[in-house]
């Protein structure tokens, strides 16, 4: 059935910046926030917005993800017509098939599967930001402009807008040109990879750029100037509101940091604009008697004895008594044992700290300093040290010192 | 397991419980942080693999109905099954919508009970917290033959006047049901948690109706004693009963023994509940909590201690909560002080005040209030 406005989420990518947090799961499927994946967030957005057709396109590690979304009951998107739908990159006669080559090559892929619902207006999504936003203000601007493209723009500070894509736009707000981090930025106003286009020009654009054997089959590098060269008419929407690339584990961590002043970053509490997840069936948290708990978040089957300072904690997590925990991220099933201290680290789903165990520092001067991680899983054996900076992957033995 | 067929009373029962029970049904009552007591009931039948379950309604149901929606939280949204709501007006023939007892209501529902398709049937009440192994009942009463199986605990907690009790051979077979004694001189107490065979079932609901009897355990069970092969399925777990505003609280305590909540939540029988996505509860930088079981979606900035707080509880900075039970939406404002205290869902508590019960007497506030 015709549908006015399709997403499609781009989840494909390994997020190799991640390092041992990816190693098993793409980069949406990442844990976030206490409660949520990375994909939560725009899933959550369609749905708000009142998109009820997303398709999610994956190729890297896509089992976790997969299973994650099921059948979308947890975001509504469990739908007789249209809902939420799993788009991995398949075989064709003749050709064979191949994998997703860039972002626009994976949407050049699905043209079938947009032209189902032979939508007036496709919006692209990655699954790598942490932001709530109204795609259907957006699109307002879009239809009010007749623009053949709508891109949301952020604005940052002029040493920032280096590290960016960055739009430069007339007084009006339309893009008369595109400048992949430039070194002498004429604007502030920074790509936030959220795109609006009208389908059937978008449509035209994929064909032509597929035809063309030198393009890397990309949005940014090639759909975006290709369209504006071609003159078509493209508006800048400036966000107004938190934004966060969560692409490092630097910015992982600072963005999990953020979450732990809702009333300034996001309100995961506003009941106007909810984060939906698929949440497991766990009781409360349980606080034991000499728990001590500051500026923190905690997760429902948790069980914390021990001291949990400025640190986002998942469910089913236990810090047993004399344990401490400062400025960490504890995914779920994380276990920290008595005596055991993690300090500025991630430690990643089932990993277990063992007694007396010391994982990673409060900053210091040292150019090597850095958030330790802790992947999956792991065990670190009892008086074991994990240094800051440190990137464990695998069994650390007692006492050892990695 | 699909030859278990569901059914579970929900209907008014509490004796005693004040204002807890006045916006709702019993079996709709809030429970261990973030359930509702037919969470349980509901849980432990699904986890035995049954997928499809009726629950008899009778009065203020509304608020149970907005908890078990379409069942999707319990995987009973189903083509096939799944959950059906057999509310009063089905047998307003039979009774004029008025409630006669356990047996009419099933005599209401007749035309539901001929199409059941499971061989088995386990009915119940909602209004009790236990984690119930039923697929273990179901093998017992297969392995022993017996005509009914009645879920039994050995450790008594309930009123004697509210209470029905059994008395056993060395056989293992029920020789004596007591309903409603003064006194409870037996070591079983009967759940009132049946399994039967569906055909079973269906006579006596026939013969019962033509005889105008309407209670299963005077009319059915206490005459047939001698004819019918009544077994008990002794549940050595934990049950949780409620016929005061006293048992509520005392029962919500025990959930702060590690042991209680073992086998209450065991992680391989999980209770299900309504899904509300709230994010993880935030503790503020001067938040103390010891000794307490806390939802999801709390924001704790005061201190809590020996306290039960339900999903979305506000405590505010400064204020202090020690002993108490407080439910969804509860907001607590700074400065204020709970002690031995149950607020209800949405009460607050505004700036100071000071609400003291005693653990033998605790303060129950009504849902909505402002203090």
């Amino acid at each position: 059935m015709k549908k006015e406005v399709v997403a499609m989420l781009l989840a494909g990518g390994q997020g190799s910046r991640l390092y041992a947090l990816t190693s098993h799961v793409a980069k949406p499927a990442v844990p976030f926030g206490g409660k949520y994946r990375i994909i939560d967030f725009p899933l959550s957005n369609c749905v708000n917005s009142g998109i009820d057709t997303v398709g999610v396109l994956t190729q890297y590690r896509p089992l976790e993800l997969n299973s994650y979304i099921g059948n979308g009951q947890p975001w509504d998107l469990d739908r007789s017509d249209g809902g939420v739908h799993i788009l991995p990159p398949y075989m064709r006669e003749g050709d064979q098939g191949t994998w997703y080559k860039g972002t626009a090559n994976a949407i050049y892929q699905n043209i079938g599967f947009l032209d189902l619902y032979d939508p007036d207006y496709v919006v692209i999504l990655s699954g790598d930001h942490i932001y709530k936003m109204d795609y259907a203000d957006m699109l307002s601007l879009h239809k009010k402009e007749g623009a053949a493209c709508t891109i949301s723009v952020l604005e940052v500070t002029m040493e920032e807008a280096t590290r960016f894509g960055i739009m430069n736009v007339d007084e009006h707000d339309r893009i008369y040109e595109f400048e992949e981090k430039p070194a002498h930025p004429k604007s502030n106003l920074a790509s936030m990879g959220i795109y609006i286009f009208t389908w059937q020009k978008l449509r035209q654009a994929l064909i032509d750029d597929e035809a063309d054997p030198k393009s890397s089959n990309d949005f940014g590098k090639n759909i975006i100037p290709n369209m504006l060269s071609a003159g078509e008419k493209m508006m800048a929407y400036r966000f107004h509101g938190y934004w966060k690339d969560v692409g490092t584990i630097n910015s992982l961590w600072d963005a999990n940091m953020d979450m732990l002043a809702p009333r300034s970053s996001i309100d995961l509490y506003d009941p106007s604009w909810p984060i939906f997840a698929r949440s497991p069936i766990k009781p409360p948290h349980i606080t034991g008697p000499n728990a001590h708990i500051s500026h923190s978040l905690v997760t429902g089957g948790s069980q914390v004895d021990g001291t949990v300072e400025n640190s986002v904690l998942f469910h089913s997590v236990t810090v047993e008594e004399g344990a401490n925990v400062q400025y960490s991220i504890l995914m779920p099933g994380a276990v920290v044992k008595a005596g055991a201290q993690v300090s500025y680290a991630i430690v990643a789903e089932d990993a277990v700290i063992e007694a007396r165990a010391v994982v990673g520092s409060a900053p210091t001067e040292s150019p090597d300093w850095g958030i330790a991680v802790v992947a999956g899983g792991v065990t670190v054996g009892e008086d074991a040290v994990v240094s800051p900076s440190a990137m464990v992957r695998e069994d650390v033995k007692g006492g050892e010192r990695v | 397991m699909n030859d278990l067929h569901g059914i579970l009373y929900a209907y008014r029962s509490d004796a005693n419980l004040g204002e807890l029970t006045r916006p709702r049904n019993t079996c709709s009552l809030p429970f261990g942080g973030r359930y509702r007591l037919i969470d349980f009931m509901l849980s432990s039948y699904v986890n035995a693999g049954i997928s499809s379950v009726g629950i008899i309604v009778h009065e203020s149901y509304q608020s149970l109905l907005d908890h078990v929606g379409s069942g999707k939280d319990w995987d009973l949204s189903r083509k096939h099954g799944g959950l059906r709501i057999l509310p009063p007006f089905s047998y307003a023939q039979k009774g004029g919508g008025e409630y006669r007892g356990d047996m009419a209501a099933l005599a209401g529902v007749a035309d539901y009970l001929q199409n059941i398709r499971e061989d088995y049937v386990i009915m119940g009440r909602g209004d009790m917290a236990l984690n119930l192994p039923v697929n273990k009942v179901l093998e017992q009463h297969i392995a022993t033959g017996a005509d009914i199986t009645l879920v039994c605990t050995p450790i008594l907690k309930g009123t004697p006047r509210f209470s029905e009790y059994v008395e056993m051979n060395e056989e293992g077979r029920i020789t004596d049901l007591s309903i409603h004694p003064t006194s409870a001189a037996n070591a079983l107490e009967s759940l009132r948690l049946y399994v039967i065979s569906k055909q079973l079932l269906l006579d006596m609901v026939d013969y019962c109706s033509a005889h105008d009897i309407q209670y299963f355990s005077r009319g059915v069970l206490q005459p047939r004693i001698k004819s019918l092969k009544l077994v008990p399925y002794i549940h050595q777990g934990y049950v949780a009963q409620f016929q005061s505003i006293s048992d509520y609280y005392q029962r919500s305590m025990e959930l702060l023994d590690p042991a209680v909540r073992a086998d209450l939540f065991n992680p391989a029988r999980p209770i299900r509940t309504k899904d509300q996505s709230n994010p993880s509860t935030y503790y503020g930088p001067n938040a103390i909590s010891r000794c307490s079981l806390v939802a999801d979606g709390c924001y704790i900035e005061g201190e809590v201690e020996n306290s039960i707080l339900f999903r979305g509880v506000v405590v505010e900075k400064g204020a202090k909560v020690s002993n108490s039970v407080l439910m969804q939406g509860t907001v607590v404002k700074a400065g204020a002080s709970l002690s031995y205290v149950i607020t209800d869902k949405n009460v607050t508590v505004q700036e100071d005040r000071m609400l003291m019960g005693h653990h033998t007497y605790p303060l129950a506030i009504a849902k909505g209030s402002v203090v």
